[in-house]
């Protein structure tokens, strides 16, 4: 590479904490070219925010950094604050996670971008506005102008995103560092943005350099890729020989852990992930899949017209305004070592589900059987029964154990609440349960804090399983688990439906995953099922536009299979209706046996 | 909008009468003011007198209804005391109480906002940690004790100021007020900041705390992140998001400050309301009391109303609407 834009050569950043400096990231070092996307991979903990971060210098006064990070002739590290303030921004452009946050809440968004403006460009007010109103053009915001005297609170997420790129692009930089800038969006919306960033490159002829944790994203998007892991960099290659022949055992074990959206293909039941050694890269054979689904019996759960409708007040009289439609005239069975995906965008009404069977939300009217009872006539009583046979396990492994019990007390809590077992007995039970979960039983003392997120949340199996429910409803239960934790916990869940025969509804926005671990899927939008079928049926022969739509969007591992998409550009609607609407009923067509599409409205 | 205010006053309303219903019950279940106001040498039949004087022979109810029926027409009733209508006598010390209390407010933020601002930025520093000792002080030494303190040292050992009454005052609209003449000044200063101590070391505390946490926020990232230099983020992004909260704070205050600025007006013999309840509560006057905390419900509400309609204006993300959710 004859003149990088940005070259970065044995970059060190330590922390400071309790005195004592401790290396973050280790002897970084890479270039990015004119006009390169250079991709930043990692898990949680490889150091690729912070080596974002020192680039900007943004780490704040607990860090430090060493080495040179060659910008314009300059060296950013020993630059000093107001020349650095004069390029971040300005030369530099950075976007960030989380476009909920970004901008700041009780400020217009005109006065967002046009500050930026104002202080690197030293353009007038007037004139830093017309000039805002074409940075909105350009990221697609439409009706510009008349947003701009706008609050962020008035934006979807993806629209606040496309506002932080219009601001990180005010002034031209030759550079943008995008921090995971898609995780938070939903996978539609996130298609739009990376297709956004991918055009915007090319009319402005910078740079990228991409930090996330999505090999999908990756393979999509990167010209050459930095594969990190704790702290230092393990690869670096062009993208294509990275998902081709991967050299290092770590790089490959990552790919491998990638559920790959059609990988699928031919198998009609679940399939565990690959086991990769960390040490020498070797992939084990994967097991087959035992036939678990028990047709045989009734089905544990039977779910027939549930609606549930939430209402909005307003008015000193309380008058209902509007309602919520969450979950609209939905039926489905899940039968006993079955697992049923319920997949969808934020919204749709999936979690709703989930937690209207177990009535943990109100059912507005419909009929939910699990193991034969009534879960809307259920008394206390019974009501503690039925819990008993479906346990619920969440998406965030931190909030869900109490920080102040040990975890062997958490596991044995259930059982002694629900009179199983005396608290000798439940303990010496909890051991049991975390070795059934791959943790040792000796684990039982610790506290929440002593586990990683992958740990912990095995440790929320185990106390699931506690009970030996029948049932698991997971709401979206591996989202937040690095890619190779998420593997392990899905193949975990695997192995316990073999043995247990146990029945899962898998509630994810996660494609892949969904693809990976169900035997049928449903495909919800907007309350209601568009779609649901045989798992390899709706992935293989999806009919409905909105399937389709969202399998377009899923990111392919493969860099040899990017495609140039059509992405539409389309906001996810809101379920919020007036409160005389009446939902028209729908009609569903059988297009292969158990596989029902939604008809069109005339 | 306007939904939102009429459920407003229907709320004050609703406070109102329970809190009329108490005074009565309260009042009534305390004593009788004529033991209290009768010398003992008088006769039977004086008492008698008396008592069919201010109503007091009657059912308590019967005697509440009088009240409303009475207050509805705008007359709370005559002092027993006094024998002049009770809103009268309050509204005679109403503007030096609120003088009082406005110059207490504007110290609190003048001295507590930039303060607390410069704690927050450097909690570790040197000056950081003297400015929260000074607020533990402001909080935990007792007012009337600080006011003493301040008459010894400022008024007795070096007689710059004087330690009792209000000065020389001038009439706005007809409305006496002494911050306008230096007199006015010299006498209001002492108590005004005796009554603002806590306050500033609150007002301390919120902004330190407010402009610690906005420090920590990404959209604080971001905007370094945009190049943007550390007195414009601290000036347009962490200020006003710092000062939400703050205001809900501030107007509770105020009405604290209005309401119950009893002790520092003793101390200083401050003419203002404080001292004229706390001898109708001694003598148990009750038209005085129940026309002071009408005047103060009211003006609670009316403080809250303000905050609301200031909060919503500050913060794009508040609606008002009818009841909140």
């Amino acid at each position: 590479m004859s003149n990088p834009i940005l070259s970065i050569s044995g970059l060190t950043t330590s922390f400071r904490t309790g005195g004592q400096w401790r290396d973050v990231i280790r002897d970084i070092s890479f270039d990015i070219g004119p006009r390169e996307t250079v991709a930043v991979v990692g898990e949680s903990g490889s150091g690729k925010s912070v080596t974002a971060m020192s680039v900007m210098r943004l780490l704040g006064g607990n860090a430090r950094s060493s080495g040179r990070i060659g910008f314009d002739g300059h060296d950013l590290l020993s630059l000093p604050v107001e020349e650095m303030q004069k390029i971040r921004g300005n030369r530099i452009g950075m976007i960030f996670q989380e476009p909920m946050t970004s901008l700041n809440p009780v400020l217009k968004i005109g006065d967002q971008i046009t500050e930026v403006l104002m202080q690197h460009r030293g353009l007038d007010h007037a004139t830093a506005t017309t000039e805002a109103v074409r940075l909105l053009d350009k990221v697609r915001i439409p009706s510009a102008r008349a947003r701009l005297g706008e609050y962020p609170m008035n934006f979807s997420g993806g629209m606040r995103q496309r506002v932080v790129i219009a601001i990180a692009l005010a002034c031209e930089p030759k550079l943008l560092i995008a921090d995971e800038p898609t995780t938070a969006l939903d996978v539609t919306i996130q298609a739009q943005i990376l297709e956004l960033i991918k055009t915007l490159q090319q009319e402005e002829g910078m740079s990228v350099l991409f930090i996330t944790h999505d090999m999908g994203v990756v393979a999509e998007i990167s010209d050459r890729t930095v594969v990190m892991y704790r702290g230092d960099i393990v690869e670096t290659d062009t993208t294509r020989q990275i998902f081709r022949k991967a050299s290092h055992p770590y790089t490959r074990a990552l790919l491998s852990a990638v559920p790959q959206l059609g990988s699928m293909a031919g198998q009609p039941r679940p399939l565990r992930f690959p086991v990769v050694d960390m040490k020498t890269g070797e992939i084990a054979p994967v097991p087959p899949t035992a036939d678990t689904v028990r047709h045989d019996i009734a089905p544990v759960l039977k779910v027939e017209h549930l609606i549930t409708r939430f209402p909005v007040r307003k008015g000193i009289l309380r008058r209902i305004a509007g309602r919520v439609h969450a979950v609209e005239d939905i039926s489905f069975d899940l039968h006993a070592g079955e697992t049923l995906s319920l997949v969808g965008e934020s919204g749709c009404g999936k979690s709703t589900t989930g937690r209207s069977l177990i009535r943990l939300e109100k059912m507005t009217s419909g009929r939910v059987q699990i193991d034969g009872k009534e879960v809307a006539k259920a008394n206390q009583g019974s009501l503690a029964e039925i819990r008993r046979e479906a346990q619920m396990i969440f998406q965030d492994p931190f909030e869900s154990l109490n920080p102040r019990m040990r975890v062997g007390q958490a596991i044995a809590e259930p059982m002694i609440a629900h009179g199983l077992a005396s608290s000798s007995e439940a303990i010496s039970r909890a051991g049991t349960l975390l070795e059934q979960v791959g943790l040792s039983a000796a684990m039982a003392d610790r506290f929440p804090h002593e586990f990683s997120g992958g740990q912990r949340q095995r440790v929320c199996i185990a106390r699931a399983l506690a009970l030996d429910p029948k049932l698991i409803v997971a709401d979206e239960s591996v989202s937040a688990l690095d890619v190779s934790i998420k593997a392990q916990v899905i193949n975990l869940m695997l192995d316990l439906q073999e043995r247990l025969g146990l029945g899962y509804l898998f509630i994810s926005h996660d494609m892949a995953v969904v693809e990976r671990i169900s035997h049928r899927v449903a495909v919800m939008y907007l309350g209601e099922i568009v779609e649901i079928g045989p798992r390899q049926s709706v992935f293989e022969n999806p009919q409905h536009d909105y399937t389709r739509r969202l399998m377009a969007a899923v990111p392919i591992a493969d860099p040899a299979r990017r495609q140039t998409r059509r992405i539409v550009d389309s906001e996810i609607k809101s379920p919020f209706r007036a409160a005389d609407y009446q939902p028209p009923k729908r009609r569903y067509r059988e297009v292969s046996p158990g596989h029902f599409v939604q008809l069109a409205m005339e | 909008m306007s939904s939102y205010l009429l459920s407003r006053i229907l709320q004050a309303i609703m406070t109102l009468i329970v809190m009329s219903v108490l005074v009565f019950v309260g009042l009534y279940m305390i004593g009788n003011p004529v033991d209290v106001l009768l010398s003992p040498s008088a006769t039977p039949a004086e008492r008698l007198e008396i008592i069919q004087a201010f109503g007091l022979d009657r059912p308590v109810w019967e005697q509440y209804f009088l009240f409303v029926s009475k207050a509805l027409t705008g007359d709370l009733g005559n002092s027993f005391v006094f024998n002049q209508p009770a809103l009268d006598l309050i509204l005679q010390r109403m503007p030096a109480t609120l003088e009082l209390a406005f110059a207490a407010l504007l110290m609190a933020l003048v001295i507590g906002i930039p303060l607390g601002i410069r704690a927050g930025l450097r909690p570790d520093g040197l000056v950081s940690k003297s400015i929260m000792t000074f607020s533990i002080l402001g909080f935990s030494l007792p007012t009337f004790w600080i006011g003493l303190i301040m008459i010894l040292i400022f008024s007795v050992q070096l007689g710059w100021l004087p330690a009792s009454g209000r000065g020389d005052t001038v009439d706005i609209f007809g409305v006496p007020v002494s911050f306008l003449t230096l007199n006015g000044w010299s006498h209001l200063i002492l108590p005004a900041f005796n009554l603002a101590l806590f306050k500033i070391s609150l007002v301390i505390r919120l902004t330190r705390a407010g402009v610690m946490e906005v420090m920590q926020l990404d959209f604080v990232r971001f905007a370094r992140a945009k190049g943007l230099t550390e007195h414009r983020i601290l000036r347009v992004h962490v200020l006003k998001n710092t000062l939400i909260p703050l205001i809900t704070v501030i107007g509770l205050e105020l009405g604290s400050l209005i309401a119950f600025a009893v002790v520092t007006e003793t101390i200083f013999a401050w003419p203002g309301m404080g001292k004229l309840i706390i001898d109708a509560i001694a003598v148990l006057d009750r038209p005085v009391i129940l026309a002071y905390l009408m005047i103060t419900v009211i003006m609670f509400s009316l403080i809250n109303l303000l905050v609301d309609i200031l909060y919503s204006v500050v913060d794009p993300r508040v609606r008002l609407e009818g009841a909140s959710r």
